[in-house]
């Protein structure tokens, strides 16, 4: 199989380390220069199958060299478009790493390869073999591509001529991105890969929402559907726009209502509460309101300990998942922390009162500067009490929403301590007034609630007596 | 206070009075209700509850019986021939007879795990009491084996009393069906094998819960430590204390101790078995290094004892050879036995001083002790082993013929080949004892890895020649550097563990589970194991072990002095290595394809058995592999994971349990299942093949493997790697295409990426598929389609209403 390559091609080689001893050349990476590229362009402009070299092949290069390395596919086809590139352009990374004896290190510009002394040996002589593999993988995953050509450097200077413009082409794409929302496109994707798992959870895609499990942003939704356009990502026609604060279209709420048989009709994008988004399993983090304060918490898989509300991630996590909406708690993907939509129908970052101190890290550029030190972590505060301690001294936003509950709040809160023990008290007591009423303090499980048994004319069998000596 | 009577007794005045209440009927469905959980329809399910379930797996995987004997020797009415379609004395024919066979083992396995788990609960609800909270790690599916079969979701330990009555109940009843003249049908007797299966893992669960609840063991820690393991790290100038079995109870008791006398680097502390395994865990759950030293398997028990080099052995129970006091004794070597279950003829010393069992033991008059109370063991076993070390040193104990004895005693060969005969492998003994009168013992050396050190071989010999310490002696340069490492054991998957994995569950790239369990004696020795494993990590798989598996493992090193626990991480995610534990942390394996229901379809697990089976049959690619399954436990444990639809794959020594459950890919009928969305019927591919069956070489294995992680709901990217890796496989392993690859073809993006055109071209020449070829596209040929939104099921009532 797969005779033409002296090499194999199998995805068992993508986590192939090739250390220093093995190595028979090194290409770009830290200590040298390179990039990868892949631009759409028109079908006259492409030869298809065409490999250019320019610099020297691998057999021309010493062992145990490094060399600079710039990879560029030209791709054409009716549906090939700018906005596909980086998403070809990732796969570069992962196709090269299928080959035996070739290691793919980061992307873009950071691009950093190794080819082994093994698979020169078997053969791995020139580029060319490497980049018709590659265009043939293109091919074979991505029929949206009819014509590829492929065009390596490994001259120095000619990558130095090459490399301000691709710079210049990744900028432009990342602020197409950044810039990319909602309002800009008419199509967003839906997602039913989970159903093979969570049998009714469907994933909506938007360009400011990615998928729970972080893995499909709208990019990857466009060209999965133009691969396959019945296939597990499609196209979801947005509609009408109903409410642009909460995300809510009619295409989306159609499409919700035709996915899961039923079950949902309305399905708002950037809502906690009202018609929230599905959540299924993989979500990295989860939402959770805390009604004492009025605000919202998050917390991640990672964190072991509990959140104020006395509960883990797991059993929280355990109520939000299979595809269901459950109001007051919501799965996300780390990604649309950084939305500029972020729940947005619920007073967004305003809203946010407690997160893990890691996951706050990990997000802190993306927290409105107004708000960074207003959200508490386990290491400010430990329960409801000391968070609301907390929001009141930071003078969190959130505090506007309760500023009439507090005045209530105030005098029970008085009453409370004085009047708990009491209660508590009062039950041995009730035991010793009233004749043969024995109630139960050892059921009560900690002074509340409890079982009070009134005994009259009553038998009590015992079905065993043991008579124990006391240690 | 014994004036008290039975009967009605009235009580005149009632003050300070407590009742207690033991059992309130219906409390699981009550206290179910109170946490807003419902209970699913069976919760302890009895033997004909999950009956249905189980001819519906059984109508597909049917079983396969290979007597090995055609009598049954049950009863005194017999013994009766069952050859040639005979019935017994009580109407019993062959296929009955072997389905009940195996299903005694199944129970016997399962009682052993049960008894286990009762005697770990009896201990540790007396050290810390009833309410001692449950506490495995951060997950909210605590218990999903105990949770999916009794409904019951325990909090505390005390909650797993009641689990524990419910195994052991069950148990009794399938016992009674092995009498004499009851259940004919072999069917019946297999689904009563399937419950025991089940049992098992509950009752595996509760033991491995309530230990590392207790015991500090580590909870869900892709972090636990590593652990030293083999003969070779054993440090032989200091007194040696070992232990053998599987219940680490008593051997907790003996670590304190040896902490809290300063003796921790005075005397080692070498385990055999799980029991080992478990004692690597103590105390681990706040990290650390392990201070016991694992010896290895059931398979080094012989070679250890013989070596001499034990100073006192200390016995539990479970995987412990019936005649480690006759051994020991030959060597001076004092055995204690600490449990009901094994007690070898010793008397029972537990209310002695421990000054007198000292003396007793050490001047010989005595050759061992049984000692139930565990802080009288931890004092003399201890003490003992100091003590023993000098007097044995000064006794100058000789436990293997030195290099001149050797060659005459190989002399003494005549080559009659009795040994090879009973050697369980056949392994090339006469060779060896040819070439070693000559002085050359190389031979042995190859032999000493291959042994599982059963000793068959020295009680077969006319000659009495202690083939076993022949091949030790000639062997101690490779025992010398028989050193490893393994990760201590991490107890259950946690929730988030199985969440964060999800992602690549759904798409794919994670390819499939294999669960590496079972006893030692592979067909060609423990490399075996670290092949396939290595095999498959490579590939992605998340690969688990447990038990004698995970120690074997352990003993391997990669050309860079690795093994494969300290290449490869240990979370629960795509080419990960894990390693679960003991024997009883198998139940971890079903519990993790268990949580992936529960989490990832919110399917209710609480007495909801049937339901999560058939969602893992239909969804999780798990296969387990028991490449040398040896003992009851085993077959117990494959049992349990068969009802749940997870196929296993045995050794050619699994082949003794003469019977296997197996699928005919060509009978299309058997391969249709409903979909859940509207009731219809929906065809799907034949894997897994089978539920349990045999693979002979590990070349068979490994493509075995990659097909039988396929399962019907993949998506296409997740088939497309399956079918790559079983392809893959199947060339470098047997040399060929596999002959069905196209059966699992639905749509062109199932075909392995890098060979789609190839593969494509072969779909049209061979079997007249219709291929567009401008847009490489299948457009007719395949046997079902690919709908990713399909919701295969094999049980009609779980079909959407009114279909």
């Amino acid at each position: 199989m797969a005779d033409e390559f002296p090499f194999e091609i199998s995805p068992m080689f993508e986590g192939e380390r090739i250390r220093k001893e093995g190595m028979y050349v090194e290409l770009a990476g830290p200590k040298s220069k390179g990039f990868e590229l892949v631009r759409a362009v028109e079908m006259g402009e492409v030869e298809d199958g065409k490999f250019t070299l320019i610099g020297p092949d691998i057999q021309d290069m010493e062992e145990g060299s490094r060399h600079p390395l710039a990879m560029i596919y030209k791709i054409a086809g009716e549906l090939v478009e700018a906005d596909l590139e980086s998403i070809v352009e990732r796969r570069n990374h992962e196709f090269q790493n299928y080959i035996q004896g070739l290691m793919h290190l980061n992307q873009r510009y950071d691009i950093w390869l190794r080819i082994s002394k093994d698979a020169v040996n078997k053969g791995m002589t020139s580029f060319e073999q490497i980049a018709k593999a590659i265009m043939m993988l293109f091919k074979n995953e991505l029929s949206f591509i009819e014509k590829v050509e492929a065009i390596y450097i490994t001259d120095l200077d000619e990558i130095e001529k090459e490399i301000g413009n691709a710079t210049e082409i990744y900028k432009a794409r990342d602020e197409r991105t950044r810039n990319l929302h909602d309002e800009d496109v008419d199509t967003f994707y839906g997602c039913t890969l989970c159903q093979s798992f969570a049998p009714t959870n469907v994933c909506v895609v938007s360009p400011d929402r990615v998928s729970l499990c972080g893995a499909i942003n709208w990019f990857d939704g466009r060209a999965a559907a133009k691969v396959d356009p019945e296939g597990p990502q499609f196209a979801i026609p947005k509609g009408e726009l109903i409410d642009a604060e909460s995300g809510e279209y009619t295409g989306i709420n159609e499409a919700a209502k035709k996915l899961s048989s039923g079950e949902y009709d309305r399905i708002k994008l950037h809502s906690f509460f009202d018609c929230p988004h599905t959540s299924c399993g993989c979500f990295e983090v989860v939402g959770f309101y805390i009604p004492e304060v009025d605000g919202i918490g998050w917390v991640d898989r990672d964190f072991p300990g509990t959140a104020p509300n006395g509960l883990q991630f797991s059993t929280m996590a355990g109520q939000t998942g299979g595809g269901k909406q459950v109001i007051g708690f919501l799965g996300i993907g780390i990604h649309y922390f950084r939305s500029p939509k972020f729940i947005q129908a619920d007073g967004g970052w305003n809203r946010v009162v407690w997160m893990p101190k890691l996951l706050k890290d990990k997000v802190y550029d993306d927290i409105p500067e107004e708000i960074r030190d207003k959200v508490a972590t386990e290491e400010d505060v430990a329960d409801v009490e000391s968070l609301k301690a907390f929001l009141k001294e930071r003078n969190h936003p959130v505090l506007e929403r309760w500023v009439e509950e507090e005045e209530e709040e105030v005098p029970e809160e008085e009453k409370a301590p004085g009047t708990l023990p009491q209660a508590g008290f009062a039950v041995p007591q009730m035991m010793q007034a009233a004749n043969f009423m024995p109630s139960m303090p050892m059921m009560s499980g900690g002074g509340s609630g409890g079982v009070r048994i009134v005994l009259k004319n009553a038998k009590v069998s015992i079905d065993k007596v043991i008579i124990k000596k006391e240690d | 206070m014994s004036d008290i009577p039975t009967g009605s007794i009235s009580i005149e005045d009632l003050e300070n009075v407590q009742i207690t209440i033991g059992k309130v009927v219906g409390a699981i469905e009550k206290k179910a209700s109170d946490e807003g959980i419902e209970v699913g329809p069976t919760p302890k399910p009895g033997i004909s509850t999950l009956r249905d379930w189980d001819y519906k797996l059984l109508s597909r995987y049917q079983p396969v019986y290979t007597p090995v004997c055609d009598q049954c020797c049950y009863c005194t009415f017999g013994k009766c021939d069952l050859s040639g379609n005979k019935e017994g004395a009580c109407g019993i024919n062959m296929e009955g007879h072997q389905a009940r066979e195996f299903m005694l083992r199944v129970i016997t396995g399962a009682a052993a795990h049960a008894g286990h788990g009762r005697h770990l609960l009896h201990h540790l609800i007396h050290l810390h009491g009833r309410d001692h909270p449950i506490d495995v790690g951060p997950s909210n599916l605590l218990a999903p084996n105990i949770q999916a079969v009794t409904g019951i979701k325990p909090e505390t330990i005390g909650d797993l009393e009641e689990v524990m009555d419910y195994v052991e109940e069950q148990l009794t009843q399938l016992l009674a069906t092995v009498h004499a003249g009851q259940e004919g049908s072999a069917m019946d007797f297999e689904s009563k094998a399937l419950h025991g299966g089940m049992l098992d893992h509950v009752g595996m669960e509760v033991s491995d819960i309530v230990q590392i609840s207790c015991m500090g063991m580590p909870k869900s820690d892709p972090e636990a430590p590593l652990a030293e393991i083999g003969m070779g790290c054993i440090d032989s100038t200091k007194p040696v204390l070992l232990v053998i079995g599987h219940n680490v109870a008593g051997v907790t008791n003996i670590i304190d101790y040896l902490n809290d006398h300063d003796l921790s680097d005075k005397v080692e502390l070498a385990g055999l078995c799980c029991t080992a395994i478990d004692m690597t865990r103590y105390q681990m759950d706040k990290g650390g290094k392990p201070y016991a030293k694992i010896v290895g398997s059931l398979a080094k028990e012989l070679k250890m004892i013989r070596s001499g080099v034990p100073d006192v052995i200390v016995v539990d129970e479970q995987c412990v050879r019936a005649d480690v006091l006759a051994e020991s004794k030959k060597l001076s070597i004092p055995v204690i036995t600490t449990n009901e279950k094994i007690m070898y003829g010793l008397p029972n010393r537990t209310n002695s001083s421990p000054e007198s069992i000292i003396e007793d033991l050490s001047s010989g008059r005595e050759a061992g002790a049984l000692i139930l109370d565990y802080d009288l063991l931890a004092e003399v076993s201890t003490e003992l082993t100091i003590k023993m070390s000098k007097i044995r040193d000064e006794m100058g104990i000789k436990a293997l013929p030195n290099e001149e004895e050797l060659r005459e005693i190989a002399a003494r060969c005549v080559q009659c080949g009795a040994c090879e005969m009973d050697c369980p492998d056949n392994l090339p003994i006469m060779a060896a004892m040819k070439a070693g009168a000559e002085g050359d013992f190389t031979k042995f050396e190859y032999l000493h890895d291959k042994c599982i050190a059963c000793g068959r071989c020295d009680q077969a010999c006319p000659k009495e020649i202690p083939i076993l310490n022949i091949m030790e002696k000639a062997s101690q340069k490779l025992i010398r550097e028989e050193k490893g490492y393994m990760r201590a054991g991490r107890g259950q998957i946690s929730d988030p563990e199985i969440r964060e994995e999800g992602v690549n569950l759904v798409f794919g790239t994670t390819p499939g589970i294999i669960a590496m369990v079972g006893c030692s004696n592979y067909p060609d020795g423990t490399k075996d194991l670290y092949t396939v494993a290595d095999e498959m990590l490579k590939r992605n798989y998340i690969v688990l072990m447990s038990g004698c598996s995970a120690m074997d493992l352990g003993m391997y090193k990669d050309e860079y002095g690795q093994t494969l626990y300290e290449k490869y991480p240990s979370k629960f995610l795509a080419g990960n290595l894990i390693n679960v534990g003991s024997c009883v942390s198998n139940a971890h394996i079903t519990g993790a394809a268990i949580k992936v229901a529960a989490i990832f379809a919110q399917r209710q697990v609480a007495g909801n058995y049937e339901e999560i089976a058939d969602y893992i049959t239909n969804r999780i690619g798990a296969v387990g592999v028991a490449w040398g399954a040896y003992s009851q436990k085993a077959s117990s444990i494959a049992t349990g994971c068969n009802r749940l639809g997870i196929p296993v794959v045995v050794g050619p020594h699994g082949s003794k349990y003469r019977k296997a459950l197996i699928g005919k890919p060509y009978d299309e009928d058997t391969w249709k299942v409903y979909d859940a969305r509207d009731g219809s019927e929906m065809p799907i591919p034949p894997s897994p093949e089978f539920l349990l069956t045999t693979a002979d070489t590990i070349e068979e294995l490994l493509p075995m493997l990659a097909k039988n992680c396929i399962r019907p709901s993949d998506g296409n990217l997740g088939r497309m790697i399956k079918l790559t890796h079983y392809i893959e496989m199947s060339q470098k392993y047997l040399g060929q295409m596999p002959d069905d690859w196209y059966k699992f073809v639905r749509g062109e993006t199932d075909l392995p990426i890098a060979k789609r055109e190839e593969l494509l071209k072969i779909l049209e020449k061979d079997y007249g598929w219709e291929i567009d070829w401008k847009r490489k596209k299948i457009i007719s040929g395949p046997a079902m389609k690919l709908d990713i939104s399909s919701q295969p099921t094999n049980v009609k009532r779980l079909c959407k209403e009114g279909c």
